[in-house]
């Protein structure tokens, strides 16, 4: 019975890994085929590879510069993010003080509202102060999203390290600040590095709020991608091409943080 | 002069009271141990002394300066915690060094300093591991280094043994005597341990229930306990009780009889008989005789019992044994003895070491 119930499994999580692969497999390997292979049906599984459609892509100054712009925009919203969800998340975590719960639960509720509700209001807010088509904007815009999620992992994070550290630091002459920068800091990295593949993920992938509050000079790269498909003709190669090249950096950025996601890094501070 | 000083301590959390007015002293170089059962209020006692738990009134004095309401670095303690709290993205150097460097100690000071706490500790190899990478003994020896770099007033020790294996335990039991000798720093000690707490001490301060139940040096305690509670407490395996009945009273001299004795007891009150109610003629005593003070066979006075059980630890027995009420007592004989279940036997012992509490658990 094992034995069944091991392959059962084993084919259950095959099922799983191919429907969620077989998207992206389609993206890349199109972005390889010339527009006749791609349109071919039934599908040609084996095709020589072109590379025609990226040197379309990267001929494109609009493409470069969208890719460019979503760089701006997710490093500085998520790294702000960050900086400014650290040391709320630790106070969250070890200060007892009048409306915390209430501090609590509205970080966390940012996320209960459906974005396109605010995309009215915020375009409003922007056109007025003259902040429409900047990447200041979009940065101020997702720091919204992205601080709730780095506070909501963090504190989490935060509350598990061993109180004692912190007990100890205060008897050893620590400052509440050293207590944070020199133990909270360090021991939460694995809490910080999610909430910022989350909050570079999603600032990477926003479509919404880039397509409503941009015009020309500072689209991003899910906004230019979309672009294509308006017109007389669809592009599938170079839009394939484009997904491919918007996915890399999410995904390589994932995998360099993905080693400080392992928990266990208190391990052995106590016991 | 005493060193340290807590008048009047209490705690109470919200209506829940964990201190109820705790007022003790120590010398210089004294060392000290808070003992009592878990949840006694030994750890939070040693915490308010730290400054990390406020006072709900009372006043603690260190070094002869009021440090109530004041921050727990400027009080000069160290702590050890039950935890060791090692900050574990950190070297046992810096570590060690944490406390220096939060005091703006120069480099080269800070270095002098940690190589003397290593050369003490005997943990020069170890200083750039990691603390996952050590044994228990040797996060529990980083613990005490970071303690002593900063040369503080007074040493706190929060249950610091309990974490390890009876071997490492009985080992660093050890070393935490030869550093308080070394050293001859005034240390508090918090354990529920009453073996730690008799070797270690000079001075037991035994806890219950938030209040201090007696203080005294380890044979003080052993000798002379105040109470029930104190009796059980002190000794390994606990003091025995039996029920008995006064038959007459001179003085501090009574004459208990009970159905196992074989003959009525003389025994001498140890309070001088000065606690109120002293028990009179007809009263019931509890009598106390530690089971390393009732030898198999014959001895001045005598009582008859019927084994239930014997254990043998190899250089002497335990007899677990029923008196002719069923109340159950404990010896320890020497040697090794089998005395299987149901048989009769005879143990002996000194009245003079015998104790008597009366109806109040209070000793006589």
């Amino acid at each position: 019975m094992p034995r069944i119930g091991r392959l059962l499994h084993g084919a259950g999580l095959l099922a799983v890994f191919a429907v969620t692969i077989f998207p992206f497999y389609w993206m890349v390997s199109s972005s390889f085929k010339t527009q006749t292979d791609l349109l071919a049906s039934p599908p040609v599984w084996l095709f020589t590879p072109t590379l025609a459609n990226y040197a379309d892509v990267f001929a494109d100054q609009k493409v470069v510069g969208a890719i460019v712009n979503s760089l701006v925009v997710a490093v500085f919203s998520t790294g702000l993010a960050v900086v400014l969800g650290t040391p709320a998340a630790f106070a969250l975590a070890r200060y007892e003080f009048r409306g915390k719960s209430d501090l609590w639960f509205w970080f966390i509720s940012n996320r209960f509202i459906s974005p396109i509700v605010l995309a009215l209001p915020i375009y409003l807010v922007a056109q007025n102060i003259g902040l429409l088509d900047t990447h200041l904007v979009l940065i101020l815009v997702y720091i919204t999203f992205i601080l709730p999620i780095v506070v909501w992992i963090c504190t989490d994070q935060f509350r598990s390290i061993p109180r004692d550290l912190e007990e100890a630091a205060r008897l050893e002459g620590a400052s509440q600040f050293d207590i944070f920068w020199r133990i909270y800091l360090p021991l939460g990295v694995p809490g910080i590095a999610v909430s910022a593949i989350f909050g570079f993920i999603f600032s990477w992938n926003e479509l919404l709020y880039a397509l409503v509050l941009t015009r020309r000079a500072v689209q991003t790269a899910p906004v230019v991608a979309t672009s294509f498909m308006s017109g007389y003709e669809l592009p599938w190669g170079k839009i394939m091409a484009t997904g491919t090249v918007i996915v890399l950096p999410v995904t390589i950025f994932a995998l360099l943080v993905s080693r400080h996601m392992v928990r266990g890094l208190t391990m052995g501070a106590t016991k | 002069m005493s060193f340290l000083r807590l008048e009047g301590i209490e705690k109470r959390y919200g209506a829940a009271s964990v201190i109820n007015g705790v007022s003790i002293s120590a010398r210089e170089g004294e060392f000290v141990v808070f003992v009592g059962p878990s949840g006694c209020g030994k750890s939070t006692l040693l915490r308010m002394i730290a400054g990390l738990e406020e006072v709900t009134a009372g006043e603690v004095f260190i070094d002869g300066a009021r440090v109530t309401e004041l921050e727990p670095a400027k009080r000069k303690v160290s702590m050890v915690f039950q935890s060791y709290a090692l900050f574990p993205h950190m070297t046992v150097r810096d570590n060690i060094a944490f406390g220096l460097k939060m005091s703006k100690v120069p480099r080269a000071e800070i270095e002098r300093q940690v190589a003397e706490a290593a050369r003490i500790l005997q943990m020069e190899p170890l200083l750039d591991r990691k603390p996952r990478q050590l044994s228990g003994g040797q996060r529990q020896r980083v613990a005490i280094g970071r303690a002593i770099v900063r040369h503080p007033k007074l040493f706190l020790f929060d249950e610091p043994l309990s974490n390890l294996d009876a071997e490492l335990r009985a080992q660093m039991r050890v070393e935490i005597a030869r550093l308080h000798r070394e050293l001859g720093v005034t240390m508090v000690y918090v354990t529920h341990d009453q073996v730690e707490a008799m070797t270690l001490a000079d001075r037991i301060v035994v806890l219950r229930a938030g209040r201090v139940e007696q203080v005294g040096s380890p044979d003080e305690l052993y000798d002379a306990p105040g109470n029930i509670f104190v009796a059980g407490f002190i000794g390994s395996p606990k003091m025995n009780l039996v029920a008995a009945t006064v038959t007459a009273r001179n003085g501090a001299a009574l004459t208990l009889a009970n159905p196992s004795l074989v003959a009525p007891l003389q025994v001498m009150g140890r309070h001088g008989g000065g606690v109120q109610p002293g028990p009179g003629v007809g009263d019931t005593v509890l009598l106390g005789l530690r089971p390393e003070h009732l030898m198999l066979g014959d001895g001045p006075n005598r009582m008859e019992l019927v084994a239930d059980l014997s254990e043998s630890l190899g250089g002497s027995t335990l007899v677990y044994a029923q008196t002719r009420a069923a109340e159950p007592v404990v010896l320890q004989a020497a040697g090794r003895q089998t005395l299987g279940k149901g048989e009769m036997f005879t143990a002996g012992f000194d009245a003079a070491r015998a104790y008597v509490f009366n109806k109040d658990g209070l000793a006589f």
